[in-house]
């Protein structure tokens, strides 16, 4: 089924910026953890994802990035979401993510402190 | 000496792998996935093993195949199959093939670990130690493939019972979120959202059937989805209410798993049912909310309407020699545009008045209020009364929207003679009772005041009133009042009653009137004003 979700990705220093677009379901989690495992996780210190665009997401999408949390903790390596939906907040908090994952005001914030 | 040497090597190379057998379990206790554990156990071995030919397939039950874990497959047949037929950890060579050891390992979730380490030729051999340490890592290896399949069973139960409660907050939300919206597309797509979210639907549609010739109305989740494809789909659930005639169809599209779909399950039938329940009800209260503004307005507007009908009609009547006068105005819950009055001329004489505006509300009385103010203009100049007639006709109509008119009566009584001129604009007759007891009717005039603007001329009527003769005006109030039974108290029975207390001083024949009235109608809602001006000659 054709729904469309786009993902940006963008090397800043030893960080990796993400950017979605729509909503994060099983399709927009497949492209996420994809678009993800394209940079080699050991050279990182911070990945970020830009939520202000995706008000969405349900809990295979979440799967999705649980399992980035997983891989990216094991490497020593920070999670940061931003723009972050207070309807997605709230289901992060839920789901537990935040114990595991930041959040910030913008990108520029947490790749300042680098 | 020599075996002694031997055993004491073997011994210290035995004790310092263990050593690292802990340090192992740990490494492979904390891998992510089973790709990761793989791949560090590969590492393991070739740190304990001379060799850079490990390979590690995995089969996931006892007849599946065995794939690669560490990307580097092998496929000597004769290796394969005895990893297919080997027991518990029981391990073998083949020499031909460089294979130093090759060992099937069951998993305990009936997937089954295979190992294959092959040696260049020239390298140590692979001797019996080796082969304990091998049995000992796929130990090792067995014991942290569990303990990692029971961090994912914690893992998923945890994950299982968050979403649980994410689905229930979901639902609490959206019944809250689903009451308070402003427009109804933004109630649809917050809904669709909503079902699609908890439900882990794919997509989402609300269909809104067709009503009087209209199309159907489509609203999808994802907003850019064609809504064919979402109907079309064989994994479709749907709810559906009915409205004021249209049915409301939200149909869920694909229930999403892990890379793929799968069956909506009861649960989710009841999310969906819950939320299209929450959706109906706020159009139905947003429908009673706006009728609820509507009557506020309404009554508003009848309250304005009702304060200018009580400033036009007289609370006190002029008093005449020889005359009793008496009138009454009961309005109806719904302002009407009843009104009469009585006059002193400048000449003496007194005009006494009723109309009725067609309709009710603000815009009657607003009618009335122009027909008072013309009135009283123009009965300054002593008009005759089918000109005066033929002005107000002129004016009312200019004034008015083209539903609205009013039925005019108007009688100029000269106390001293007791001579009437009399012009009736299209009003129910009006009636003259007679001292002997006979009725006149009077309807000579014309059309009602607004009705036409063809220049058409009203007839005026000259009548006398002599001493016991009574001038009955009414609006139709009366002769329509209805009872419980829808039955109009009428025409033949007001008749009546004028006929039996025509003797009574006007101002109890009007009193009695109205209890009559009231009492035919035993406690129906009141539909009309009830207007009458009575008057007398004694």
């Amino acid at each position: 089924m054709s729904v469309e979700f786009d993902i940006t990705s963008e090397i800043r220093g030893n960080n990796l910026l993400l950017k979605t677009f729509g909503y994060i379901n099983n399709a927009g989690g497949e492209r996420i953890i994809s678009e993800f495992y394209k940079y080699p996780i050991g050279g990182l210190d911070k990945i970020v994802i830009d939520l202000e665009n995706s008000k969405v997401i349900n809990s295979i999408g979440i799967s999705y990035l649980i399992e980035m949390i997983e891989t990216i903790t094991s490497n020593n390596c920070k999670l940061f979401f931003t723009n972050i939906d207070p309807t997605i907040e709230k289901t992060f908090k839920i789901m537990g993510i935040f114990q595991f994952a930041g959040k910030a005001e913008s990108a520029e914030a947490v790749l300042a402190n680098s | 000496m020599n075996n002694y040497l031997t055993e004491q090597n073997n011994v210290s190379k035995l004790s310092l792998q263990v050593e690292s057998l802990e340090e192992g379990f740990l490494k492979l206790s904390g891998s992510t996935s089973l790709k990761d554990m793989a791949a560090r156990f590969s590492k393991i071995l070739k740190n304990n093993f001379v060799s850079d030919e490990i390979y590690m397939l995995q089969k996931s039950s006892v007849s599946g195949i065995w794939e690669p874990m560490n990307g580097e497959s092998i496929d000597e047949a004769s290796v394969i199959a005895y990893l297919d037929q080997s027991d518990y950890a029981n391990i073998s060579s083949f020499p031909d093939l460089g294979i130093v050891a090759a060992v099937a390992l069951p998993l305990s979730d009936s997937s089954s670990l295979g190992i294959i380490i092959k040696q260049k030729p020239g390298e140590i051999d692979f001797s019996e130690i080796d082969r304990v340490v091998l049995k000992i890592l796929l130990q090792v290896f067995d014991s942290a493939y569990k303990s990692f399949m029971n961090q994912k069973k914690e893992k998923k139960l945890v994950f299982d019972l968050n979403e649980k409660v994410f689905q229930l907050n979901n639902l609490v939300d959206a019944a809250i979120e689903l009451s308070r919206f402003e427009k109804r597309n933004v109630l649809y797509k917050l809904a669709l959202e909503r079902l699609s979210t908890v439900t882990n639907a794919a997509s989402s549609l609300l269909k809104i059937s067709s009503f009087r010739g209209e199309q159907d109305v489509y609203y999808t989740f994802p907003e850019n989805i064609e809504p064919e494809s979402i109907i079309s789909n064989k994994f479709c659930i749907q709810s559906t209410f009915t409205y004021k005639g249209r049915d409301y169809t939200f149909i869920l599209s694909e229930k999403e798993k892990r890379g793929g779909a799968t069956a909506f399950t009861e649960l989710d039938q009841v999310l969906l049912d819950a939320i299209k329940r929450q959706v109906s009800a706020s159009i139905e209260n947003d429908d009673l909310h706006k009728q609820s503004i509507e009557k506020e307005l309404i009554e508003k507007e009848l309250g304005v309407a009702s304060s200018i009908q009580k400033q036009i009609i007289p609370e006190t009547l002029p008093k005449l020699e020889g005359y009793e006068i008496a009138g009454t105005n009961i309005p109806s819950k719904e302002v009407g545009g009843d009104y009469f009055d009585c006059i002193h001329l400048n000449d003496g004489r007194y005009a006494l008045i009723i109309a009725d505006v067609a309709g009710k509300g603000i815009s009657a009385a607003l009618l009335v209020n122009t027909l008072n103010a013309a009135l009283y203009s123009y009965l300054e100049f002593n008009l005759p009364l089918t000109e005066l007639s033929f002005k107000l006709n002129k004016l009312i109509y200019r004034a008015s929207p083209p539903d609205k008119f009013i039925t005019f009566f108007i009688a100029v009584l000269d106390p001293a003679t007791g001579k009437l001129d009399i012009v009736n604009a299209g009003h129910n007759p009006i009636l003259l009772l007679k001292k002997d007891g006979s009725v006149r009717k009077i309807q000579a005039g014309g059309i009602g005041l607004g009705m036409l603007d063809f220049d058409l001329e009203y007839t005026g009527e000259n009548l006398e009133m002599d001493r016991g003769d009574m001038l009955f005006l009414y609006t139709d109030g009366i002769p329509e009042a209805m009872n419980i039974s829808d039955e109009e108290y009428s025409e033949e029975r007001m008749e009546a009653f004028l006929s039996e207390h025509s003797s009574k001083p006007s101002q109890q024949f009007v009193s009695e009137l109205v209890e009559d009235i009231k009492s035919y109608a035993g406690g129906a809602p009141q539909s009309d004003d009830i207007t009458t001006l009575v008057i007398k000659r004694i």
